[in-house]
Formats: C-alpha cells, sequence, structure tokens
C-alpha cells in the first residue's frame, strides 16, 4: 500500500481481501489465459495507455538524450545569476544558486526513471522469487509470510525514511529502501497466485505426471503471474517516483549533487510564494511521468484482466 | 467463529513481533551518533564520548533489545534523547492532530469517493465514468506536496478563506478545529479519494454484473437506484477493506502534510526523530502505527464476520 | 473568539482579521493582543540550557534563567542579579553580592547556594567556565546573599564570563536542579527569569510556550540585550516551529504570527511589500560562514593544500548562495573576527581575493605533491546555511582538479561524524561546513572554532603554536592595545596555518506585524519591553 502510485489498487480489484495483515487469504481467481490481440487493436481500444506509453516514450528519449537537448551542465553553479525567471537563456529560469532548471529537470528526468523502472524490477524480481518460495515451499510459508506481513504493517513512506536515515543519499539506497517496502505487497500477491493454481486441476495433473517442480513454475505458474504481476509492476515504479520525490522533499532522498526531480522541488519549495517555476515544472514533469506509467498500467490491467475489460 | 476470531487475534502477535525486532536492529546500525547533536555545535569530542556513555548507546545489542522489549510490552516505550521526556508523553502530545487529520480525511475521503465510484459505475462509459477516472489517475499522479502547496496558495494567500498552516485543538470548539483541517484533509485525501473511487466502481461494475442482481432487473424488481443500493451492499466488503489499508497511504502522506501544514502530529514528530537520531522516539512511532494499521485492518476483518455471516473462513 | 475571523472563514469575507482569534479562539481579544506568537530559528528539543549548547535553547533559557551579570547593546557585562562586587587587589579573591527580593519561579527565594551550586554546573561545561574552574580554589556561599570565588590566578574576564551571551550561559537555577550532573539533562525548569516555562503546553518540535512571571524584580536601568530590567509586556510568549520557511512565511502575512526570527532573504522582499510587516536585519553581529579540514589526513593534512583552497575560494560566491541577491546583507571577511568589533583585524587577509585566485591556486595545489586523493565532503542539507555552503564547495573544488566525495546528509549526522578522528573512508571525514554567530567571534574566549590546540581542538584537531600563543597572550592582556596587538598576531598565523576557511560574514533578517514593538536587534531575540497592539 505504497502512497500515491497504489500498486494494491491491482490486487485490492484483482483479488479483494488480499494483503491485509495477517488475514488469511481470500481465494484469488485469475483467469488463466491471457487474451492475446493485435498492437493496433490495443491502441484503438485504450487510447488513454496509447497517450501514457506515447509520453513516457517522450520521457525516455529526454532521458537519454539529455546532452543533445540544448542543455547544459546541470550542475554548474553561478550565484551572479540566480533564482531567474524563466527567458530565452533559460527557458525554466535558475535555482538558488544559478543552475539552469531546463537543463536540471531534463536530467532528472534519468532519475526518476531510473528509480521507478529498477524498483519496479527489483521488487517484481525478488516478491516473485520470495512469492513462489512461499507458494511452494510450505515449510517456509509461515515464517516467511509472518515477515512479510510485518514489513507490511509498517507504512512504507516511515520504512523508506527510517533506511534512508541509516545510508547515505544515493540512487542505489533510494532504489533499495523503496523496492524493500514494496517486496511485501509482491510477494503476497504471487504467493495468492500460486496457492490458487495449485488446486486448479492441469497443475495436479501435472505433479500427478511427476512433472518437477521448476517446470511446473515455468510452464504453468509464470505464465499465468506474469499478468497480475506485470500491472502490480507498472503501478509500483508509478508509486516509487512519488516515493522518491517524497523521500528528497523531506531530506531523505537522492544526493543534492544528482538532479532529480525530487531534489529541483525540494530545495525551491522554499520559494515557491515568490519563484513557482522553480517548483512548477519538476512537479510537471513528474506529475506527468507518473500519470504517463498509471495510464499504461490501467491499460495492461484492462488488456489482461478480460473480467474488467469487458465492462469498458 | 470466535476460534477464527481468537486465531486471527493471535496471528496479530507474530507480526508485531516481527515489526519490533525489525525496527530496532534497523536503528541499531544507524550511523548517526545522538550524543554528538545533543552536545551542540560547540562541544569537544570529550563532551561527545561523556554524553554518549550516560546515554547508555555503548552497550552490547541483545541487552538493549531485551530491556526494550520487556519495556515496550509494560507499556513504556522509553525515554526521548533529546527532549529528556517519556516517548509515550510526546505521543499522547501529537496523537490528537493525527488523529483529527486523519478521521477528517477519512470521512472527508469516503463521503467523496464512494459516491463518486458509484456514479462512475451508474453511468459506465459516459462522460461522468470518465471524468471521475480521470480525476482518479490524477489523483494518483500528483505529489501531495504538489497539492499541498497549491491548496495553500490558492484558498490560504490568495482568497484567504482558510488558514495556511496550524492546528486548533477541538477542546477551542468545532469550527475551529474543522478550519484547520480542511486544506491538509483535501491535500491528503486525494490519493485516497482516487483509491476508494477507483475500487467503489470496479466493485460495483462486478456485483452489477452478477446472475442475482441481472435477474433481478430483468424481472423489473425495484428502480434502478434500488438495485444500486443492493449492488452496493455487497459490494461493501472490499471497499471497506481498501478503505482500511488505504489507512497506511493516510501515515504515510501524514509525514508530508504535517510538515507543510505546520500540523504538531506523530508524523512531524517521526521525521523529526529520524532526523536526530533520536531512537527510542522513532522506535515507539513505527510501533504505534504499525500497532494502529494492524489493529484498525484487525477490526475490519472481525466486523465482516459479525456483520456478513456468509464469510466462512 | 473574534467574530471577524470567524465571518471571514465562514463566508469568504475579503476582511483582515486584525488580531490572533485565527488560532487561539478560547481568548478574548485582549488577551490574545497580550500573546506573542515567535517563530524561533529551530526546534527546542530539549530545554537544558548548561547540557545543550544550540542557540535555541540559550535563546528560550534567557526567557526563563536570569544571570549574575548580562551584557548590554555594547558588549560590556552590566549588574543583572548581583547588586556589588568587590575583587581584592591581588585579583584572586572576588566577593559577590545578591540583589534583594529575587526569587525562583517556584517562590523560594535566590540564595547564595544556589548560585554557587549553578555556577558550579556551568563552569564544568563552559569552555571559560573549565579556565576559571582550573584556576578555582575556592567557590562558596559567605551568606545567604553572598558568595565568594576564590583563584589561584588573576581571572581578568571574570565579570564577562559571567554576562556573556555565548552559549552556555551561567543561567542561576535552584540548588536542588543545579546539583544535576552537568551531562544529564535536567527535569525540572524551576526559573529565575522573567517567564515561566510552560512545560505541560511544550511540545518539542512544535510548540513552547512561556507565561508572565509575576514576581520577577526587574531592575530599575532601561533593558539594554541581556541587562537591565527585563520588563515584560505580554502575558504570554508561544514559540511555534516551522522548518519550512514558505509556511512561516505565509503565516507572518496571514497574520497567525507575529514575529519570525529568520526569513530566507529570499522570501524578504514579499515580506516588505506587506504593509502590515516590518523586516530588520536580526543581529548586527551576523554570522561567519565556514568550512574546515581535517588536519589529520591527506590531502588537508598539508598546509599547503589548504592555502590553496584558501585562495581559489570566492567569497562572493558563498556569500550570494547563502543571503542571495541583497549585497548589504554580506561581507568578504579575511579574517576571523567579526567585523565592526574592536578586534576585528584583516592581518594576513591579502590571501583571498575577489572571485578567488584559481591559477595561483592550482599552482600550489600542483607544488604540494596532490595526488587526487578524495576529499570526503560532509554537508548537512537540513540546514539552509551549511547546504548553500556545500553546493559552492563542490564546486570550487571540482574546478580546483581535487576528487570530491560529496556525502550529503543530515546536521545530525555531521555532529556524529565530524567527531571521528578514523580515517575519510573509514568513516572518519575531510571536510565538514558550518557557521558561527558574530556573537562568538568577537574574541577569544568564547571562541573554541578558532583554538589550534591539536588533539583538545575544535574538529579538524589544528595544531598550531603560534595561534595558540596568540591566544594566550589575549588571555593575560590588561590593555587594549595588547589585546589588539594580539589578535592581529592570532589572524595572520590563523590563516597561514587554516585553522578554518571562513566563507564570509554575512546578516540574517527577522520580520513581525506592525502590531508589535519594541523588537530591537541582537545576537538572540530580546522580548522583554516588547508589545503587542490589539
Amino acid at each position: 500500500m505504497s502512497p500515491p502510485g497504489a500498486p494494491d489498487l491491482a490486487a485490492a480489484a484483482a483479488a479483494p481481501g488480499i494483503a491485509v495483515a495477517a488475514a488469511p487469504d481470500l481465494p484469488d481467481i485469475f483467469p488463466p489465459v491471457v487474451r492475446r490481440r493485435g498492437l493496433r487493436g490495443v491502441v484503438a481500444r485504450h487510447p488513454a495507455a496509447a497517450i501514457g506509453v506515447a509520453i513516457l516514450l517522450l520521457m525516455l528519449l529526454a532521458a537519454l538524450l539529455a546532452p543533445v537537448l540544448f542543455t547544459v551542465d546541470p550542475t554548474a553553479l553561478a550565484p551572479s545569476r540566480r533564482t531567474r525567471l524563466p527567458s530565452a537563456q533559460y527557458w525554466f529560469g535558475t535555482d538558488m544558486l544559478g543552475r539552469d532548471i531546463y537543463s536540471r529537470v531534463i536530467y532528472g528526468a534519468r532519475v526518476s526513471l531510473v528509480v521507478g523502472f529498477s524498483v519496479a524490477a527489483l521488487a517484481s524480481a525478488i516478491g516473485l522469487a520470495i512469492g513462489l518460495v512461499s507458494g511452494f515451499v510450505r515449510v517456509l510459508d509461515g515464517i516467511v509470510m509472518r515477515v512479510m506481513d510485518g514489513l507490511m504493517s509498517i507504512p512504507p513512506i516511515l520504512l523508506a525514511v527510517a533506511l534512508m536515515a541509516l545510508t547515505r543519499g544515493s540512487v542505489g539506497n533510494v532504489v533499495a529502501a523503496i523496492t524493500i517496502a514494496e517486496i511485501p505487497r509482491v510477494a503476497r500477491l504471487v504467493r495468492g497466485v500460486v496457492l490458487s493454481l495449485r488446486e486448479q486441476p492441469y497443475v495436479d495433473g501435472a505433479v500427478a505426471s511427476g512433472s518437477t517442480v521448476p517446470a511446473i513454475i515455468w510452464r504453468h505458474i509464470l505464465p499465468n503471474t506474469l499478468a497480475p504481476l506485470s500491472v502490480q509492476a507498472t503501478y509500483i515504479c508509478a508509486s516509487a517516483m512519488i516515493t522518491e520525490a517524497i523521500l528528497s522533499f523531506i531530506g531523505a532522498g537522492t544526493p543534492p549533487t544528482t538532479p532529480s526531480w525530487g531534489n529541483i522541488m525540494a530545495e525551491g519549495r522554499a520559494l515557491w510564494q515568490v519563484k513557482p517555476t522553480i517548483v512548477f515544472f519538476p512537479a510537471l514533469f513528474l506529475s506527468l511521468t507518473v500519470l504517463a506509467v498509471n495510464l499504461v498500467g490501467d491499460g495492461l490491467r484492462d488488456a489482461l484482466d478480460p473480467r474488467m475489460a469487458k465492462r469498458l | 467463529m470466535l476460534a477464527y476470531a481468537g486465531r486471527r487475534v493471535l496471528a496479530t502477535i507474530p507480526v508485531m513481533a516481527v515489526v519490533a525486532l525489525f525496527v530496532f536492529s534497523l536503528l541499531y546500525i544507524a550511523p548517526g551518533d545522538p550524543a554528538a547533536i545533543i552536545a551542540g555545535d560547540q562541544a569537544t569530542p570529550d563532551d561527545i564520548a561523556r554524553i554518549r556513555a550516560t546515554l547508555g548507546l555503548d552497550r552490547p545489542f541483545l541487552v538493549r533489545f531485551g530491556e526494550w522489549s520487556w519495556r515496550i510490552l509494560q507499556g513504556d516505550l522509553g525515554t526521548s534523547i533529546f527532549t529528556a521526556l517519556p516517548v509515550t508523553a510526546l505521543i499522547r502530545q501529537r496523537i490528537e492532530p493525527t488523529l483529527s487529520l486523519m478521521v477528517v480525511t477519512l470521512i472527508l475521503s469516503v463521503g467523496v469517493a464512494v459516491p463518486l465510484g458509484v456514479a462512475a459505475a451508474w453511468k459506465a462509459g459516459t462522460l461522468v465514468d470518465r471524468l471521475v477516472m480521470t480525476l482518479a489517475v490524477l489523483g494518483f499522479s500528483v505529489p501531495v506536496f504538489v497539492i499541498s502547496y497549491l491548496l495553500a496558495y490558492v484558498f490560504a494567500l490568495e482568497l484567504e478563506w482558510l488558514p495556511v498552516q496550524g492546528y486548533t485543538p477541538i477542546a477551542s470548539g468545532l469550527w475551529p478545529w474543522f478550519r484547520n483541517l480542511i486544506l491538509p484533509s483535501i491535500a491528503l485525501g486525494s490519493v485516497y479519494v482516487a483509491l476508494i473511487a477507483r475500487i467503489t466502481r470496479a466493485t460495483m461494475l462486478e456485483v452489477l454484473a452478477q446472475d442475482y442482481i441481472k435477474t433481478a432487473a430483468a424481472k423489473g424488481v425495484g428502480s434502478r437506484g434500488l438495485l444500486f443500493v443492493h449492488a452496493l451492499k455487497n459490494a461493501a466488503v472490499p471497499i471497506v477493506t481498501v478503505i482500511g489499508l488505504g489507512i497506511a497511504l493516510l501515515i504515510g502522506g501524514a509525514v508530508v502534510t504535517e510538515s507543510v501544514f505546520v500540523i504538531p502530529g506523530l508524523g512531524r514528530l517521526t521525521v523529526d526523530a529520524i532526523l536526530r537520531r533520536d531512537y527510542p522516539v522513532i522506535q515507539g512511532v513505527v510501533l504505534l502505527f504499525s500497532f494502529c494499521y494492524v489493529l484498525v485492518n484487525l477490526g475490519i476483518d472481525l466486523t465482516y464476520m459479525l456483520l456478513d455471516p456468509r464469510i466462512r473462513y | 473568539m473574534d467574530r471577524r475571523s470567524l465571518l471571514k472563514g465562514m463566508a469568504g469575507a475579503g476582511a483582515l482579521a486584525a488580531s490572533g482569534g485565527l488560532s487561539a479562539p478560547a481568548l478574548a481579544q485582549g488577551a490574545a493582543a497580550r500573546t506573542l506568537r515567535f517563530v524561533p530559528q529551530a526546534n527546542l528539543a530539549n530545554f537544558d540550557p548548561i547540557w545543550g549548547t544550540q542557540y535555541v535553547v540559550r535563546n528560550a533559557a534567557a526567557l526563563v534563567w536570569d544571570t549574575l551579570y548580562g551584557v548590554d547593546d555594547t558588549l560590556t557585562p552590566r549588574r543583572q542579579m548581583v547588586e556589588s562586587e568587590t575583587v581584592s587587589d591581588d585579583g584572586l579573591t572576588w566577593t559577590f553580592r545578591l540583589r534583594e527580593g529575587l526569587r525562583f519561579h517556584d517562590g523560594e527565594p535566590v540564595r547564595a547556594q544556589d548560585v554557587v551550586a549553578s555556577l558550579a554546573r556551568w563552569s564544568a561545561r563552559d569552555p571559560m567556565g573549565l579556565m576559571l574552574r582550573a584556576l578555582q580554589n575556592e567557590l562558596a556561599p559567605v551568606d545567604d546573599r553572598s558568595f565568594r570565588w576564590v583563584l589561584k590566578k588573576p581571572f581578568p574576564k571574570m565579570l564577562l564570563a559571567l554576562a556573556k551571551n555565548n552559549a552556555p550561559c551561567s543561567f542561576i537555577m535552584p540548588e536542588r536542579i543545579a546539583r544535576t550532573d552537568p551531562f544529564k539533562q535536567i527535569t525540572e525548569y524551576v526559573g529565575s527569569g522573567p517567564m515561566r516555562f510552560a512545560r505541560d503546553e511544550w511540545v518539542p518540535g512544535a510548540r513552547a510556550v512561556f507565561t508572565k512571571f509575576a514576581d520577577y524584580a526587574p531592575r530599575q536601568e532601561p533593558a539594554s540585550w541581556l541587562a537591565g530590567g527585563k520588563r515584560m509586556l505580554v502575558d504570554r510568549i508561544e514559540w511555534i516551529v516551522m522548518p519550512d520557511p514558505a509556511s512561516a512565511s505565509a503565516a507572518l502575512q496571514n497574520g497567525e504570527i507575529d514575529w519570525w526570527e529568520n526569513p530566507i532573504s529570499d522570501l524578504v522582499p514579499l515580506l516588505k511589500k506587506n504593509r502590515n510587516l516590518s523586516v530588520d536585519i536580526a543581529d548586527p553581529l551576523g554570522n561567519i560562514g565556514s568550512f574546515r579540514m581535517n588536519t589529520l589526513y591527506p590531502p588537508f593534512d598539508n598546509p599547503k593544500v589548504r592555502r590553496a583552497v584558501l585562495m581559489a575560494m570566492s567569497q562572493e560566491d558563498y556569500m550570494r548562495a547563502i543571503v542571495g541577491d541583497d549585497d548589504a546583507l554580506w561581507k568578504p571577511l579575511p579574517g576571523y573576527f567579526t567585523p565592526g568589533t574592536p578586534l576585528y583585524n584583516e592581518e594576513g587577509g591579502e590571501v583571498f581575493t575577489p572571485g578567488g585566485n584559481l591559477a595561483a591556486a592550482k599552482r600550489l595545489l600542483a607544488e604540494s605533491g596532490y595526488k587526487g586523493e578524495p576529499v570526503t565532503c560532509i554537508v548537512a542539507q537540513d540546514q539552509p546555511i551549511t547546504k548553500a555552503q556545500g553546493d559552492v564547495t563542490a564546486d570550487l573544488l571540482k574546478r580546483l582538479g581535487m576528487t570530491v566525495d560529496f556525502v550529503a546528509t543530515d546536521w545530525g549526522t555531521t555532529g556524529s561524524r565530524r567527531a571521528s578522528k578514523a580515517a575519510p573512508k573509514d568513516g572518519g571525514w575531510n571536510m565538514f561546513h558550518t557557521w558561527h554567530a558574530g556573537a562568538d567571534c568577537l574574541n577569544p574566549a568564547p571562541y573554541t572554532a578558532i583554538r589550534a590546540n591539536g588533539e583538545k581542538a575544535w574538529f579538524g584537531w589544528p595544531d598550531s603554536p603560534p595561534v595558540e600563543e596568540a591566544i594566550g597572550a589575549w588571555f593575560e592582556a590588561t590593555t587594549p592595545d595588547q589585546e589588539k596587538a594580539a589578535m592581529r598576531r592570532l589572524n595572520k598565523a590563523a590563516l597561514d596555518y587554516v585553522v578554518y576557511a571562513p566563507t564570509g560574514f554575512f546578516l540574517g533578517y527577522q520580520a513581525w506585524r506592525k502590531a508589535v514593538s519594541g523588537i530591537v536587534k541582537g545576537p538572540l531575540p530580546f522580548f522583554w519591553g516588547v508589545s503587542k497592539s490589539a
């Protein structure tokens, strides 16, 4: 249940009752088949998701091509030209130390995207592993799930802030802190899928016919886990971007030498009344990017979960 | 049923134990040294070493964890290193604003979000639906501090309708109390509203698609509105579950909201304590928040059991 | 409650609320006018002015506890709780007599025993107190109202030690409280000053409340800083902690607070535009920005490297980063003492040039044999002053061709890490940023940061006999000329060795509602004589 990105929405929408700390799991009913559709069909049916993908691609391009997008050194100080308003020379103005905000925002896309994608990937991978172990190795299930429940009952922002207080600010540590806070939710989701699939006759059959556990995982579990997992991962990505900004905002995020949207906002927040542009541009980029990821997530959910899609 | 309730209550104990161990060991390896901060900017290294010794920070991990757990069980959360006040006293001072903020946010959000979600489901596929869903996605996407500053700028500084900051105890009157909570609640509630509105819509659609509702509709039982009332009742369990889970969102968001609106609550206490490495306070507050979260969700689970005898575990 | 503010809130009418009805609705109109709401520079996290030496603790304590002497606005020690003092011809025996009618907040009279216990606790923690303690033969009450301090050697700075505004001040507490171990916090706040500390209403991190002590006996002289009659014109002072300058600025404009101790200078133009607000320099003694280099480890164990950094610095960059675009707020500082005070001098200051001399610095760095060792630079991000300086330093070292390992952290971690004598890679450090109140940099007595006595010196552990010799000469000086000569030697020796790098001298603002009057400039906020109209 991470702040703004709402990863639990997917879980909650798909499997009501999941993830309550220490609660027994309600049966998770995921359709065993993913409906395949042509790309063009998906785009036509999900214009919002298409917009999301487009924005996201633009942000990715900006991040990759930052040095050639008319930027200057985003860390170059010039206290004599500080807090300028946007102009032909400084498109988004300058900050308290005279650094060019446009360049910082463009380079900042790198941090947000790296944090968002890394957390999504890491939390999914580790959560998947823990969920699989928990779902298959019944001896470990109890203890692993108690640990997950314990972690989950610490509000994620508090957990991330506490973890960040232990280490020095770096993109890697931010990724690690947010990932730890997100893992339990993924693990629970995966475990729920595994447990419900194990009840299915064809999995039973595979077990009876002597298939090995890795084979069962590969052939039956993974294909059916990937759909809900990828939806969850998208929401985690969005959530992680916002959490990174919040961490920086309260002074426990990425190092200030790295321009990130959260840092730019944190530095400009004291001046929001006099120089709102310092906060405005990174806020706009962050909101747009998170919005795009959320739209993609919604599109994925609709496309992968026919039960919901039917009614849209 | 009672057996289930008992098991459910017992199950919270290992969870809390995990939280306790985790929180305690986290802070044990913290690099910060409270002694140095306490001693002040002009202190010499000797001062710092002596203060560290008087604080008991030089004793081994297991000894401190054992003592700490024992005291917690007796309801003693220790003494704040910085203020020399008992942590329970600090929490008591700070709990009213946070509780007020949470309760007002909860009521406002549910009051707004459920009707929005129902409306979206009712008019599924129409402009209303799209509008509500767009707002919901925006609610997820705009960081809470951006919303906070936006609200403060418009409603407090430009229009001068509401105070910019602060908290008035409820003892000073209901309206002054509420006035100070309006903006922070809206800011804090935005994500929550988005979450609840979406889940309400989704569950409503799901219930409406169930056979018995379809049958009832086909037979012309009651008005469309009445059908929705029935559907909402049946959709209540997942909605309430999400409301319970969302408490964690509120707790996380409160940390930011309380900072922006200068509300002397637990969220700010926690951030201040973490930045200052006031170990007992961090431990006490994180433990308390987790405990509340577990308790709320336990309460919700037990309520289902009483309200809806169809649920069997 | 203020009906107008209620109407305003309900109807959204644009009328300006004239009084504090917004945040104190239960109080009558008159009571609101007698409550002063103040935003301090930092949170009052603990309240033992001997145990904790943060400026904010000292400032609050000055309301609650009185001192034997106090400095006036010329920094001259004046009698405060003391009625008279005598010193023997050999300068070894001081006898002090207390004023009549002094009372603690619990109603008990202030006795010589209380004073002796308070001074004993204070002298265990204060740098000047420690010097006194080293010279002390006896500190004892003579009778209820007088006490005696017998020394082994004359200590000409006695009255300054008892009057100084530098933390820790020698606040007078009841004997039972003053008997607390100086390294443990007191738990009872029975004061001797003009305001009581409302412990029930204290919410560390959020607010602290002080209420008027009716039985306080002020002196007859007019108040001047820590001296004279401390007459309270308000009944209640609320300190409201606002870590976010934007919130404080908004609250001041909205009339939710009355007085803000340290508005950031970028917001000052906005505050000046508001007809209801006054804005002025807070403390004419200002502040000295600083970063310290660890002399125990490479590269800063080499004085040439330290000098190269000093040469390359542009104090203007540092100052603009701290105070913004207002040139009236800063001065270059080719030395270590507060500009405009008697001991200020620029001896040896030619190492600084406007904009810095990067070419010469690079030559010196090359000559020093710097081999690209990384510089672990610790920067606290939660203090605007250290954060701004750290960003500038990182840029400076990069341009100078040094390798920077930038450690962004908070003030708390800085506080612990800077005390570590370990190698930078093992949790130590090469460089950290801080600042000193100008009031602490008038002379070497309270100025721990200027000491260069190696192991015993402040963080960075500079070791320079010439610096220490000059400091000793000042303590023994008996005429102003001798003092000045010693200080010129000190300034030069400290710059040659680079005890620390001064980044410049800067002033800060304070801002208040026009309804408040009587606010004076000084090294701390003085609440006596401050009144508020409805």
